[in-house]
């Protein structure tokens, strides 16, 4: 298995891959609302990809050095994902609210696509 | 009635999320402390099944804003 370091990189690459294609999709097609929901969702979620990274490393040195760790830091989480939510309520005219929630969950897509390719990549390798 | 429903998803999904990081916390917790050697190994699982598990739980707080502000 990885390294939470390599696969935060590699998360963060697929993230950046993904928003890159939002934004062309946002200059390119006449489909603007639904792209700058997809793209404020995606962007909020990947904060809260990295906010969980970051407390998982805390929280686990933390563990190994004896000392107290008191949270995981899931309500600033929900936190961020209902102020999207809110600048998509508040403005419709230029954020979509159901892309908006669809783009909420692209870091647990990423992290789904991520796995199964790690499992297919390992079952190829043992068959060989 | 708008945030009753609120209340009720937000409350659930809390309930729900604490449950299972709760449950993925602790055994992880235990195999760092039976095994440190392993922490890196540990870390990821943990890395990964807290940002599946929290997943839905982010959905009910949207569908709670939604049922709130809409």
């Amino acid at each position: 298995m990885p390294d939470i370091g390599y696969l935060f990189k590699k998360y963060r690459q697929y993230l950046f891959y993904f928003l890159a294609l939002l934004v062309l999709g946002w200059g390119f097609t006449p489909y603007k609302t639904i792209f700058l929901g997809l793209i404020l969702g995606t962007t909020v979620s990947f904060i809260n990809l990295w906010l969980l990274y970051k407390k998982t490393i805390k929280f686990s040195e933390a563990i190994l050095n004896g000392k107290k760790a008191y949270s995981l830091g899931m309500l600033s989480r929900f936190a961020y994902a209902g102020l999207a939510i809110l600048i998509a309520i508040k403005f419709p005219n230029y954020f979509n609210i159901i892309a908006t929630v669809i783009g909420l969950l692209a870091s647990t897509g990423v992290i789904f696509g991520e796995y199964f390719l790690m499992f297919i990549t390992k079952r190829n390798q043992e068959e060989r | 009635m708008g945030a009753l429903a609120a209340a009720l998803a937000i409350g659930l999904a809390a309930l729900g999320a604490g449950i299972g990081n709760g449950l993925i916390v602790s055994k992880t917790v235990e195999g760092m402390a039976r095994q440190p050697e392993q922490a890196g190994m540990m870390r990821v699982t943990m890395f990964i099944g807290v940002g599946l598990v929290e997943a839905i739980p982010i959905m009910a707080v949207v569908i709670a804003f939604i049922a709130l502000f809409s």
